[in-house]
């Protein structure tokens, strides 16, 4: 009989295993446009968020993906990683991508930065997987808000996160109750992406002197 | 009493009460941990656990006739994987929200105790209709434990319910119990679920005596 051989037990495994992925791959495939567009999407809802003219909360999926490939430049090498959104032609504020390290994982976001190289507009993140209610803060208005309007200091450190209840400068903002370790490390990922950025401007602006 | 159930009702009785995964058998206690500080997440990680429990708990029970004795817990695994797989991929693609909240939670029901144990100490033995039920309802039973912590987490740590604000603990007078929606807040909140579910079982116990 079939099944007393002593291959059998290989066989079956290999069919059944057959079976099932071949159900995974197909529902994969059926799915991956749907996964792709979400993750695109959550980008481009966070880097049309940032922008001070512009209302992501009112926008339909549809729109949020027109007005993106509409306003917001591609990064390229000239940029270094930035975008530029642009109406009519002129510039109306620069989009900063910054990544790195969170309590959990990975925190990937996007800084909003005036033409003046120096007001920020707004900050949001697409991929933060923070402690809910403590860590995961970070992505609630409460939050980000506080953000808008700030200055990019020369100081050591760009921005800088203060303790709850202390009174803030115009380059400083309240870190989050009870989230201490996703707080120093937003802190750090912000501050290595704007340092970049501030020493990017001050090249530029040399270029454009000469 | 207990004469006249049949034994679908037994069944049920037994895995949402006697048999309760988690405060009698003590099983799937990492996700009981992990996912409990949101309402909402939690609900969604039980209904991920009802469709998984039940549907591979039956599928175990189709092939078992079939399944060589020695590979059967690699089968299994893949069955209870396959399944868990599904329900990552369309949350991936239709509430990547939640998705996201989840996070690695999903794909770890694969190991959650309840589900391989189910599977090994009833689906192997017992038609697929009864493994199907048995699934259900040790899925239910786990579910309901988790719902009670998760209030309470919720609660006591954020002050809300879903992610309402709920008068009193979200105003002034509650200064929020941080520790509740840390991990440490479910052991707490576990031990006390235990407890007292525990002693409710006893203290019947020692009636029908």
């Amino acid at each position: 009989m079939i099944r007393k051989q002593s291959w059998f037990p290989i066989l079956y495994m290999f069919c059944v295993t057959a079976f099932f992925s071949s159900i995974v791959i197909g529902l994969t495939r059926l799915t991956s446009e749907h996964v792709e567009g979400n993750e695109k999407l959550a980008f481009e809802r966070a880097v049309l968020s940032v922008l001070s003219d512009v209302d992501v909360e009112a926008m339909t999926r549809l729109k949020i993906h027109s007005t993106f490939t509409e306003i917001i430049d591609e990064s390229d090498e000239s940029s270094e990683g930035v975008y530029t959104a642009k109406r009519e032609g002129k510039i109306i504020a620069y989009v900063l991508p910054i990544a790195g390290r969170g309590f959990w994982a990975p925190i990937k976001g996007v800084i909003g930065i005036e033409t003046d190289r120096k007001t920020i507009t707004g900050i949001a993140f697409y991929e933060q997987n923070e402690t809910p209610g403590l860590g995961a803060e970070i992505s609630k208005a409460p939050f980000r808000n506080q953000f808008e309007g700030k200055m990019i200091s020369s100081q050591a450190k760009p921005i800088n996160f203060r303790r709850p209840g202390t009174t803030l400068s115009d380059n400083e903002v309240h870190a989050v109750t009870g989230a201490t370790q996703t707080s120093n490390r937003l802190e750090n990922i912000i501050n290595t992406e704007l340092k970049k950025w501030r020493d990017q401007s001050v090249k530029q602006d040399e270029n454009s002197r000469l | 009493m207990k004469v006249a159930e049949s034994k679908t009702q037994k069944l049920i009785i037994e895995g949402l009460w006697h048999n309760n995964p988690v405060f009698k058998q003590v099983l799937g206690i990492c996700s009981t941990l992990a996912v409990t500080n949101l309402v909402l997440n939690t609900m969604v990680m039980c209904l991920a656990l009802v469709f998984t429990l039940s549907l591979s708990a039956a599928t175990v029970s189709i092939l078992r006739n079939f399944t060589p004795r020695n590979i059967r817990m690699m089968v299994e695994t893949l069955i209870i994987a396959f399944y868990v797989i599904i329900v990552d991929i369309l949350l991936k693609a239709y509430w990547p929200e939640m998705s996201g909240n989840l996070g690695p939670y999903v794909g770890l029901i694969i190991t959650n105790c309840i589900v391989m144990g189910r599977c090994e100490a009833y689906g192997n033995s017992n038609p697929p209709g009864k493994a199907f039920m048995d699934g259900l309802f040790n899925a239910l039973g786990y579910s309901f434990v988790l719902l009670i912590i998760a209030v309470f987490r919720e609660l006591f740590g954020m002050g809300t319910f879903l992610g309402v604000s709920v008068p009193y603990f979200s105003g002034p007078y509650w200064d929020k119990w941080i520790i509740m929606v840390m991990p440490p807040g479910a052991f707490f909140m576990l031990a006390v679920v235990v407890w007292v579910f525990r002693s409710i079982q006893l203290a019947k116990e020692d009636k029908s005596k």
